[in-house]
């Protein structure tokens, strides 16, 4: 379990590496310069000015050495400073990172909440049917066009929350446009363990025991469903946590979806690269916690020691 | 830990979850959109609170810094932080301001203010000729990179700026430079406190409560980046530029929402008291109780670029050809709503010295546009229906830099459909800016596209002069290059005016750009503001406004 645990953890410091060269090259193999997008194709500044900038942001450097400095200064903990904002790279996502945050807590927790009333309600064969079309229907939703939805509704129609702005309020309706989608996804997954489980043999035995619906699904099947849904769970953590730059756009909340964007249109390196680093680590945490908790929830995938044969007998 | 009580764990925290997130969306969902409180209008002490959106989504990006950032939002929104030297007036006259007089020098080289000296910076800091030096400075230093402020406040023809006492400052030009005056009048040429500009000089562009400090009648005391900035009155203002002190209204706050249907949205749902930025087809969609103003944007209307230097429009039937080919006013009559005025001149028809015997000059002639290319030898077709000469196609390359307005995509399109009839091929390419300047830099391009607001014609030295750095259509013309020269240099009015209505004409002969409309800015208000007023480019001033 140790060396599992260790090489899951060397696996992630690698995978870490990767990403981060992988947006060093992205980003000095698309074409465009980050003063240029800086300063707008109708800046009226000289030459001399542009080159003396680039010097300022150690873009005139040779490659390799760019690529060494980086490196060095991601183990010293340095992130680098935005092109754009002169700001350290961990102000700058520091500073939405609160917003992304809270966005994705709220999102999983209500779609938690869905999936779980949606299995308890949804029990017999039709009424599953009729889950299953909804979620397939909101899973073909563009999810910007759910947001618009949601807030032409609520928000404009009935008035019921504010779009914009710090207020508690605010976060309902962002919250539940991405809470829909990967609802729908994690109720599939839940509902096909689900129903496995209910064929299995124990099921049998639990209900000849005279055990009710729910309460074979609350203290039986429920526990066998979920292991199969905690890869999904881990992977949708970690692209939340990336970022919703759709509903981020339409609700008007900060966040790293829009930070990453706007990084790439201004050819920002150094926050792309925070950006993607910080993102790979999430993954990988959240994988190496999925890992963890399988054998906790499901003891046939715990590994037991095998009897070791007593010294004794061999020499016998 | 056995199994079944993991599993008991898991469904309790699992229960918590839900039964918070229901709680918390419970007692969360109740708040009623924000209700303003009262501001009165009567100069008392200031109440209230105005909800502002605008898009804004480029203001995180660094561009919270008028002195050096290129995008008009920035103007827009610190209007309110910084303060100006003059003020100009709805008819262009210009009325002192934080410079209570000033004198021209008989060459037009030399402006020298005489400065109030009742004027504090919101950190204490004192505003005087120092002030005034620093801030200009700054301004033309390579370091800053300013890219629009450094050739509003003359550029290389800025020869310094002299403190001559504590109330009295000269900036002086190298040649004659008329447009100053106007300039000064912009927030661009506004005022930092020195202490930031000494302290602070790399956080201007990113912006903030300590950072964007300056003289006006607002305070910025809170910046969300992305979310909104939160604007507080200034108990000490006492020098608005018709006299007004402290404004009514205490508190605004603005809301950076890029999404234009969310922000029409706000404004009917009374969430925004003020919306701005709203796109024309909106207009139809807005309540009935409020009020909207759409100020047509003074300066070049949104213009094609006809490169010259490049492909095929290096022949100027050609280029007659191309604009006489399309059919601006149903183009724009339809995808605007009617909202916006299609255009004839490189001058808005807000712009001072707009000509206006322009108007109608050069109508949708298809028939003349092919006689035209047909004169020019473009006489073959190939197998689409384009024409050719000596085996090339008649077809240009037009680059465009994303984001692209849906409106705007739509009258690329109609142009297109339009050129194709007379024979003409436009390949349009949506490129990213990075990837757009990689073209613009060499000019390997037939057409771009863009408008820019300016209230002082000048702007078209920077777009017709042989090294104009907006000369997307690489004009190179002597004769040209004097008169916008003499346009920058010319003090007396009439014959500013004489200079503009030539270069205006010769547009309209030579076809460098082709004018297609007249952007304007769009804002809706809610009946409990009052005394909202816009300035010459259509942003709202706040001086006088109060909400109840």
């Amino acid at each position: 379990m140790i060396r599992r645990a260790a090489i899951g953890v060397f696996g992630g410091v690698l995978l870490l590496w990767a990403a981060a060269t992988a947006s060093f090259l992205l980003m000095r193999v698309i074409p465009g310069d980050p003063v240029a997008v800086m300063l707008g194709p109708q800046a009226n500044v000289s030459e001399a000015v542009r080159q003396r900038l680039r010097e300022q942001l150690g873009l005139d450097r040779p490659v390799l050495q760019q690529y060494v400095d980086y490196l060095v200064g991601l183990l010293r903990g340095d992130f680098g400073e935005s092109f754009q904002l002169r700001l350290p790279v961990t102000e700058v996502i520091g500073r939405q990172l609160g917003a992304t945050l809270q966005l994705t807590l709220a999102a999983l927790g209500i779609a938690l909440a869905l999936v779980l009333i949606v299995a308890i309600v949804a029990r017999t064969r039709r009424t599953r049917a009729v889950a299953a079309t909804v979620e397939q229907i909101i899973l073909g939703m563009p999810v910007f066009w759910i947001g618009l939805i949601l807030l032409s509704v609520f928000a404009f129609g009935l008035g019921w929350f504010p779009v914009t702005g710090s207020r508690p309020g605010s976060l309902v309706l962002p919250a539940v446009t991405l809470a829909l989608p990967t609802a729908a996804l994690l109720g599939q997954l839940l509902r096909d363990g689900l129903e496995q489980a209910e064929r299995s043999e124990f099921a049998e035995t639990v209900r000849a025991r005279g055990a009710g619906d729910v309460r074979l699904l609350a203290h039986h099947t429920l526990r066998h469903a979920t292991v199969g849904t905690l890869p999904m769970v881990a992977y949708v953590i970690g692209s939340l946590l990336g970022g919703a730059v759709l509903v981020e756009t339409v609700f008007a909340r900060p966040g790293l979806g829009r930070v990453t964007l706007a990084a790439i249109t201004d050819r920002d390196a150094p926050v792309l690269s925070g950006v993607l680093l910080l993102s790979c680590a999430v993954f990988v945490v959240v994988s190496l916690l999925s890992d963890v908790a399988i054998p906790l929830l499901d003891p046939r995938r715990r590994e037991r020691a095998a009897p070791r044969p007593d010294a004794g007998d061999l020499s016998a | 830990m056995s199994a079944r009580s993991v599993g008991r764990r898991v469904l309790a925290a699992l229960s918590l979850t839900v039964a918070a997130t229901i709680v918390l969306a419970g007692c969360a969902g109740s708040d009623a959109p924000a209700s303003s409180g009262t501001g009165a209008a009567d100069g008392s002490a200031p109440s209230g609170e105005l909800s502002w959106a605008i898009a804004g989504a480029t203001l995180s990006e660094g561009h919270m810094d008028p002195q050096t950032s290129q995008m008009d939002v920035t103007a827009m929104v610190q209007r309110v932080v910084f303060d100006s030297l003059v003020f100009q007036n709805a008819d262009g006259s210009f009325s002192p301001w934080l410079a209570s007089a000033w004198e021209v020098s008989e060459d037009g080289r030399s402006y020298t203010f005489t400065l109030r000296d009742d004027v504090t910076f919101t950190d204490g800091e004192k505003f005087d000729a120092e002030a005034v030096k620093a801030n200009f400075d700054r301004i033309v230093a390579p370091d800053t990179a300013s890219a629009q402020a450094a050739s509003m406040l003359g550029g290389e023809n800025y020869a310094g700026t002299t403190v001559i006492d504590d109330t009295t400052v000269r900036v002086d030009f190298h040649e004659p430079y008329a447009p100053f005056l106007q300039a000064a009048s912009t927030p661009l040429l506004g005022f930092y406190s020195p202490r930031v500009l000494t302290e602070s000089l790399d956080k201007l562009k990113a912006g903030g409560p300590d950072v964007t400090v300056g003289t006006g009648p607002y305070i910025l005391s809170e910046y969300t980046a992305d979310q909104e900035i939160v604007y507080t009155a200034n108990p000490d203002y006492a020098w608005g530029p018709q006299g007004q002190k402290t404004p009514s209204i205490q508190t605004l706050r603005v809301s950076l929402v890029p999404e234009p249907s969310v922000r029409t949205g706000m404004a009917n749902s009374g969430e925004a008291q003020l919306v701005s930025e709203l796109p024309p087809s909106s207009v139809a969609e807005l309540n009935s109780d409020l009020k909207v103003d759409t100020k047509a944007y003074p300066g070049m209307p949104y213009s094609l670029f006809l490169n010259e230097k490049y492909g095929v429009f290096a022949d100027q039937k050609v280029r007659q050809a191309f604009e006489l080919g399309i059919d601006v006013d149903s183009a724009v009559e339809s995808i605007f709503d009617g909202q916006f005025e299609r255009a004839w001149s490189v001058l808005g028809p807000t712009t001072p010295m707009y000509d206006a015997a322009i108007e109608g000059t050069w109508a949708f002639d298809p028939k003349k546009a092919e006689a035209l290319l047909d004169e020019a030898g473009w006489t073959g077709r190939d197998a689409d229906g384009y024409r050719t000469k000596d085996g090339k196609r008649l077809s240009v390359r037009w680059i465009a830099w994303t984001p692209i307005p849906d409106d705007r995509t739509a009258l690329g399109n109609a142009i297109q459909s339009d050129l194709k009839k007379i024979g003409f091929e436009v390949v349009r390419e949506a490129l990213e800016p990075g990837a757009y300047n990689e073209q613009y830099g060499p000019k390997t391009y037939d057409i771009t596209d863009w408008g820019f607001s300016g209230v002082d014609p000048d702007y078209l030295r920077s777009h017709l002069a042989t090294d104009g750095f907006q000369n997307a259509s690489q004009v190179s013309d002597p004769a040209v290059d004097a008169l916008v020269a003499k346009g920058a240099e010319t003090v007396d009015p009439t014959e500013r005016a004489a200079v503009y209505t030539e270069l205006q004409e010769w547009n309209a002969q030579h076809v460098a750009i082709v004018p297609l409309y007249v952007p304007a800015l769009i804002s809706a208000s809610a009946p409990s503001v009052s005394g909202l007023t816009f300035d010459l480019y259509g942003r709202p001033l706040f001086y006088d406004a109060s909400i109840d």
